[in-house]
């Protein structure tokens, strides 16, 4: 499934992370600016890939700007992006939780 | 607690304590048409009320930023927040494709962000986050043909496109395999960026081995060039040209291929005349720079310019124009008169490139 629109979840700020997604037409391009990314990046990568799974999303940039968040935060602030990407805010999909 | 606030530069005294701060980090230039541009303004402030970081957005460019960082926090903490502060502001309206240009200094803080840099020179540099980003746009050009080895590239604003411009390509066409024609997008000219571009098209639709199109964000745009649209003074000239010309050099020329760029002469705009000068400093030997005399008049003295078929459009001297013009543009002129006319009033300048 391709996105209705570019979303934005999360902040630069110290253990949080930046989630951007933007539509594309093929396939899931995967960007991660990290400190940790030699010691992290995999995971980072599996977590918010296992979201847009969830959420039937297989077409999309993701931009991930990680600031040391710990997985949950990760995957929380994936799930919002794609809430907002798919402009379904308003109505959470309790079963990707 | 820190926090991120809107500021209300329309306030005096808030006004007077922004200005103060920026004055104290190094910026200085508060001149209306600068200021004027600022779509938002935010402040950060410490535990103690004291404004410590601040910074403003301007349609897609992150502009006067400046931060006190906390000495007893993580470096960078105050920056990174007043910068996803402005990012998430201007996600909220919808845009998500930013640009920032700032001095040497802040690169690091900014790659750290997830930021990439377009084109630096020593004095400052240009940096973008979010898409569609350069990578796509240089995806949506046509390609020049595999076999093509002499590619050459135009940039003009064609306000509108005349028998000058036609003149250029041609030239230019004889010098190479293939020829890129970047049509200025910034919208501020009394053509709009639609109109040029269709223009450009037409009146090149019966010649072969070119590609014309938009220039996007990237190449004289207010972005890397705000000179070429208001008047600067000179060093600022100099700086942003060196700016925009690395930009082409480095994220359009070389990806492409392209190994010459052609350039009128400019016999008027001192702007254009230092731009033409900056580009023999920096592009070759990567890129050769061509620069052809201007086309003149059977009279072999007026040049055929673009100011001056604005300056008969707004007299409605059309007669004229029949010199200056190929027919594509004459008949849209002549169809569109009124419109045009009524832009002029409204505050398009003619001089005005």
């Amino acid at each position: 499934m391709q996105i209705k629109q570019s979303a934005l979840a999360g902040t630069l700020e110290s253990s949080d992370v930046q989630i951007m997604l933007s539509p594309a037409k093929q396939g899931i391009q995967f960007d991660l600016v990290s400190d940790v990314a030699k010691q992290f990046g995999d995971q980072i990568k599996a977590t918010v890939l296992a979201v847009l799974a969830a959420y039937d999303i297989d077409q999309v940039t993701v931009k991930v700007v990680d600031k040391g968040a710990l997985d949950p935060v990760i995957k929380a602030r994936a799930i919002t992006a794609c809430q907002r990407a798919l402009a379904i805010a308003d109505q959470p999909q309790w079963e990707v939780l | 607690m820190e926090q991120v606030r809107d500021l209300f530069l329309t306030t005096p005294a808030v006004r007077r304590q922004w200005q103060t701060f920026l004055d104290d980090h190094g910026i200085h230039d508060f001149s209306e048409q600068e200021t004027a541009g600022l779509d938002a303004t935010l402040g950060l402030y410490d535990g103690q009320g004291q404004l410590v970081g601040t910074g403003s957005v301007a349609g897609q460019t992150i502009k006067y930023l400046a931060v006190n960082e906390d000495p007893d926090a993580p470096a960078g903490a105050r920056f990174n927040q007043l910068v996803s502060a402005l990012e998430s502001h201007l996600a909220a309206a919808g845009i998500f494709h930013l640009f920032v240009v700032t001095k040497i200094q802040y690169q690091q803080s900014f790659e750290h962000v997830g930021f990439q840099t377009l084109a630096k020179t020593d004095q400052g540099l240009i940096l973008e986050k979010g898409r569609p980003d350069i990578n796509d746009y240089r995806q949506s050009l046509p390609k020049a043909p595999a076999t093509t080895k002499r590619r050459a590239a135009i940039v003009m604003n064609a306000n509108p496109f005349t028998k000058g411009h036609r003149y250029l390509i041609e030239r230019a066409l004889s010098q190479a395999d293939f020829l890129y024609v970047f049509v200025v997008s910034e919208d501020v000219s009394l053509f709009t960026s639609e109109e040029r571009l269709a223009l450009v098209k037409a009146g090149t639709a019966d010649l072969d081995g070119l590609a014309v199109v938009p220039g996007g964000p990237y190449m004289v745009s207010y972005l890397s060039f705000p000179a070429y649209f208001i008047a600067d003074q000179e060093q600022a000239v100099t700086f942003q040209t060196a700016l925009d010309i690395s930009l082409f050099k480095d994220q359009i020329a070389q990806p492409l291929g392209i190994n010459l760029r052609v350039v009128g002469s400019e016999p008027h705009s001192r702007t254009t005349a230092i731009y033409n000068q900056q580009m023999k400093k920096y592009l070759p030997p990567t890129v050769q720079v061509l620069e052809i005399p201007r086309l003149t008049l059977a009279d072999g003295q007026s040049v055929v310019s673009a100011t001056t078929v604005r300056q008969k459009i707004a007299s409605g001297d059309l007669a004229a124009l029949v010199d200056y013009l190929p027919s594509c543009t004459q008949a849209f002129i002549h169809q569109h008169l009124q419109t045009l006319q009524a832009r002029l009033k409204k505050g398009s300048k003619t001089d005005a490139n």
